[in-house]
């Protein structure tokens, strides 16, 4: 058994033997340094490699200790800066005082980092109170703000061209140090943060009994989680601000240390910073021995972001104890129409007649028109197809969302987190640069087969016996991490594809052909039917493993069907709204509070909500900015995330 | 004739063994108590009976290997509840135990008058019918509890497994529910494997008793021989005291 003890002082030896491979050729600057004497190669040495090594340490144990905490705190093994949205609520807080106050940024990145990563924090923690802090729902929650929050940052990063590329460079995660401010900084906040975990330590250990317990001890468990989660948050912000997004070091750290055999929380509070920062240190100097074969400015959080992802995948089925059915239904009892039938009919009218009346209206430069008889002619082959995708997809993602949501017994489950989209966006993301002028049967091929190989990792996932099915969504937010640090890393070149990327994430109707809106609205009510022949398994499902199996259902058989459906539908959605929307969480809900409750009324609720409410995304998104067009997917989750919140954090 | 013929059945976990070597008859017909202290495997033995985890050894229910029936046959002939039953969201009574029909006519089969039939029969026999367009959420604990007996009872499965079926409720309703359950074996043939808590309750309402320690099968009878202190003691590792009641049933207590 390999024990953190003797692993230690290996992983040092790499790192160090790593970091000396490139620091071999630069002279060592004769001691007391002085940059006037020195020769280029001196200064290389003295200000870019030596505080970059000293950084990789710090930054490795701030994520390392930040993580640990969060894990113990929230006694959820997967929890950390990453996985709880708080890196990308900072980045989000850094790309906005760029933008609209640059003067904020004058006295220190780290306070604006800090606003940022605590205001999503807080989020997460709100939305996760109203569920006794799932471990589950904490890491979709934090998945979610996360995802809104960098889909927000990459949209006003396109938005404002080239003067955000270095921002985009920050976004990945790079080391790439000039002097020792970066250093110091770190250590300012390293230094008080490791003497407040050490103080923590005996509190914490309390609060892994759980609240209740440790309630019952005398410890006030409301203050000492604020507490613990603000150190977190202060570490984690800190090397946001320095460095960027370094993903899941705070979630390896800590998993290593476990599998290592260090036990209790305060082994856990002491060995996780040492051996965050030997991961860092050895991520770093891989990027650093890749550097000399000339993958110069290879961010090193693309790096953890690439181990991060599988290590999730791993850890799952070590997290313990599914949740009981039951505990994340928190929006009390809906209510429950008596002729639903009424309802869908007028549902359904009033989706036609929106499509009709946005075919006529249009927006002219100094104000609205409606068509003549003969404008229309002209204009139906351009509106007609970018409606009928807009209003296909809608559906796709309503019904891929009330399809997971049925299946996993879990409100918060929504296409966005089942990773499939993410898989599609590696693959447009792999064509774009893989080919030198790829057509757009290429890029569709290769979206197609990116959501595919997302969804067959899925698949291995819930093929397992026993694997319950909210796991499920945890493979997906790994999917989903991973596809989005890989991302990062490739746009962090900046050039001309990354934007032809970072446009494409933001998702847009307009470059829908009739062929192609024809075959995704037909898709859509493909899923649409098939989703309603299942509905039986849609309501069996709900009610938990025991009694879904007690009934004779194939657990596994019907999985893996619905997974495929939904998995289907969304991959053909992304393709026009781009990753993220929101349509495929929050119309299942809306269909819900309207109060058709039975699966068959549900689905066709949700999909003529999810319709409509991307019709509205669509007609918003080209309107508001006349006679730019504003990105569909972003669009709609800038009216679907307040609206979402507001839901998950309303008192019962 | 036999129910479940059960041969060296084991249940294992990583590092620990939940069940061990579990050799035993269960008479069909009859309604047979699984009682033991907590931890002693009660619920496992049930949940491997309903096929619900996966166990080592033989088992073979009405003549048929257990692993060897496929699910919607087997949900025909054998109905289970879990120990704690899910809230069913927007659900009507009526629905919920219209699920129960699923292992006849499968995702896609049609829904005959024959279901039908069954829905109304289950409603009436465990007394649901003045709620059957309620809400299951907005009923009480022991009325909840009898809206999905009734569905078991919609599956018109020979067989139920119940675990714990009376621990959340209280005495008033455990005693209806038992004797809800009771006359569901006696009057309509079928028979019924219970987890219980309560030894008094076991002896009053079960016509078997089986008792599990540590994971091992250490007893089994009929609810009279089971009302002695020292099998009571060897089951519970409690000194036990047995009283009689002015009518002549055994009442066990701690002595």
């Amino acid at each position: 058994m390999v024990t953190a003890r003797t692993l230690a002082p290996f992983a040092a030896l790499i790192a160090a033997l790593l970091w000396w491979l490139a620091a071999r050729a630069l002279p060592m600057p004769a001691w007391p340094w002085d940059a006037q004497a020195m020769s280029l190669d001196q200064i290389r040495m003295a200000y870019g490699l030596m505080p970059r090594g000293v950084i990789a340490l710090l930054a490795g144990a701030m994520l390392g200790l930040s993580g640990a905490i969060l894990q113990v705190v929230l006694r959820n093994p997967v929890a950390d800066p990453t996985t709880l949205g708080i890196s990308a609520g900072a980045q989000l807080a850094l790309v906005l005082a760029t933008i609209l106050a640059p003067a904020l940024l004058e006295a220190g990145r780290w306070p604006v980092a800090m606003a940022g990563a605590g205001a999503a924090a807080a989020l997460v923690m709100a939305i996760g109170a109203r569920r006794g802090f799932q471990p589950v729902s904490m890491v979709i929650a934090g998945m979610l703000v996360g995802l809104t929050a960098s889909a927000v940052a990459g949209a006003l990063t396109l938005a404002q061209g080239q003067y955000l590329l270095s921002l985009v460079i920050w976004n990945g995660g790079a080391l790439v140090q000039q002097d020792w401010s970066g250093v110091a900084a770190l250590a300012l906040v390293l230094g008080p943060g490791a003497l407040a975990a050490a103080a923590l330590a005996r509190p914490l250990r309390l609060l892994s009994l759980g609240g209740e317990g440790a309630r019952g001890l005398g410890l006030n468990v409301a203050l000492m989680r604020l507490a613990a989660i603000g150190v977190a948050v202060m570490l984690a912000a800190a090397v946001s601000a320095e460095l960027g997004l370094i993903g899941f070091v705070g979630l390896a750290a800590p998993a290593l240390a476990r599998s290592l055999g260090v036990r209790g929380v305060a082994g856990l509070l002491a060995w996780s910073p040492v051996l965050g920062a030997l991961f860092l240190s050895v991520c770093d100097g891989l990027v650093l021995a890749a550097a000399g074969l000339g993958a110069e400015m290879f961010p090193t959080g693309a790096l953890t972001g690439l181990l991060g992802g599988p290590l999730l995948i791993w850890l799952l089925p070590r997290l313990r104890g599914a949740t009981p059915p039951g505990t994340e239904a928190g929006d009390g009892p809906a209510p429950r129409l008596a002729r639903p039938g009424r309802l869908l009919a007028a549902m359904a009218a009033g989706l036609v007649a929106a499509g009709l009346a946005l075919l006529w209206i249009g927006r002219v430069p100094g104000g609205w028109a409606v068509l003549e008889r003969a404008d229309l002619a002209a204009f139906l082959p351009m509106r007609l197809p970018r409606l009928l995708a807009a209003a296909g997809s809608g559906a796709a993602l309503a019904l891929a969302g009330a399809i997971l949501q049925r299946l996993t017994a879990n409100p918060l489950a929504s296409p966005e987190v089942l990773g499939v989209s993410g898989g599609a966006s590696l693959g447009y993301a792999a064509v774009v640069f893989g080919l030198a002028a790829p057509g757009a049967g290429a890029l569709a091929l290769g979206t197609m087969a990116g959501g595919a190989a997302a969804l067959a990792v899925l698949l291995a996932v819930t093929a397992r016996r026993d694997m319950p099915a909210e796991r499920v969504l945890l493979a997906g937010v790994a999917v989903s991490a991973l596809a989005s640090a890989v991302l990062s890393a490739m746009m962090a070149v900046g050039d001309a594809r990354a934007w032809a990327i970072l446009s494409w994430l933001s998702g847009s109707a307009a470059r829908v052909t009739m062929p192609g809106a024809l075959a995704l609205a037909g898709l859509a009510v493909a899923v649409w039917l098939a989703a309603l022949a299942l509905r039986r398994w849609l309501a069996l499902l709900p009610l938990g493993e025991g009694v879904a199996r007690g009934l004779g259902l194939g657990l596994a058989q019907a999985r893996l069907s619905l997974i495929l459906l939904a998995g289907l539908a969304t991959g053909a959605a992304t393709m026009v709204t781009g990753p993220l929307s929101f349509v495929g969480l929050m119309a299942p809900h809306l269909a819900c509070r309207a109060g058709l409750a039975r699966p068959a009324d549900h689905l066709t609720g949700s999909a003529l909500i999810g319709a409509g409410l991307m019709l509205a995304a669509d007609f918003g998104a080209r309107m508001a900015g006349f006679p730019y067009e504003l990105p569909l997917g972003l669009f709609a989750s800038l009216i679907g995330a307040p609206w979402l919140i507001w839901l998950m954090t309303r008192q019962r | 004739m036999t129910l479940f013929h059960l041969s060296g059945l084991a249940v294992e976990i990583p590092g620990h063994r939940l069940l061990d070597d579990i050799t035993l008859d269960l008479p069909a017909g009859r309604a047979t108590a699984l009682i033991g202290h907590n931890g002693s495997g009660k619920s496992t033995l049930l949940r491997a009976l309903a096929r619900q985890i996966p166990a080592r050894g033989t088992a073979i229910f009405e003549g048929r290997p257990l692993g060897a029936w496929p699910a919607r046959a087997l949900a025909r002939r054998m109905a289970y509840l879990p120990q704690t039953t899910p809230p069913a969201e927007g659900m009507t009574v009526r629905e919920l135990v219209a699920l129960g029909r699923y292992p006849w006519h499968g995702a896609l089969g049609r829904f005959g008058p024959a279901d039908h039939a069954a829905i109304a029969r289950a409603l009436s026999e465990c007394g649901v019918e003045p709620f059957a367009d309620r809400l299951v959420d907005t009923l009480s604990g022991g009325e909840r509890q009898r809206v999905w007996l009734a569905m078991m009872v919609a599956q018109e499965a020979g067989t139920l497994l119940l675990d714990e079926p009376i621990s959340a409720l209280d005495i008033a309703h455990q005693v209806e529910v038992l004797a809800l359950v009771a006359a569901m074996c006696h009057s309509q043939g079928r028979s019924a494997v219970i987890v219980l808590h309560d030894v008094n309750m076991a002896a009053r309402f079960c016509d078997h008793v089986v008792a599990l320690r540590a994971g091992r099968l250490v007893w089994q009878g009929a609810p009279r021989a089971l009302m002695r202190p020292e099998t009571l003691q060897r089951i519970y590792g409690l000194p036990m005291q047995v009283l009689t009641r002015a009518d002549g049933h055994p009442i066990a207590t701690p002595a």
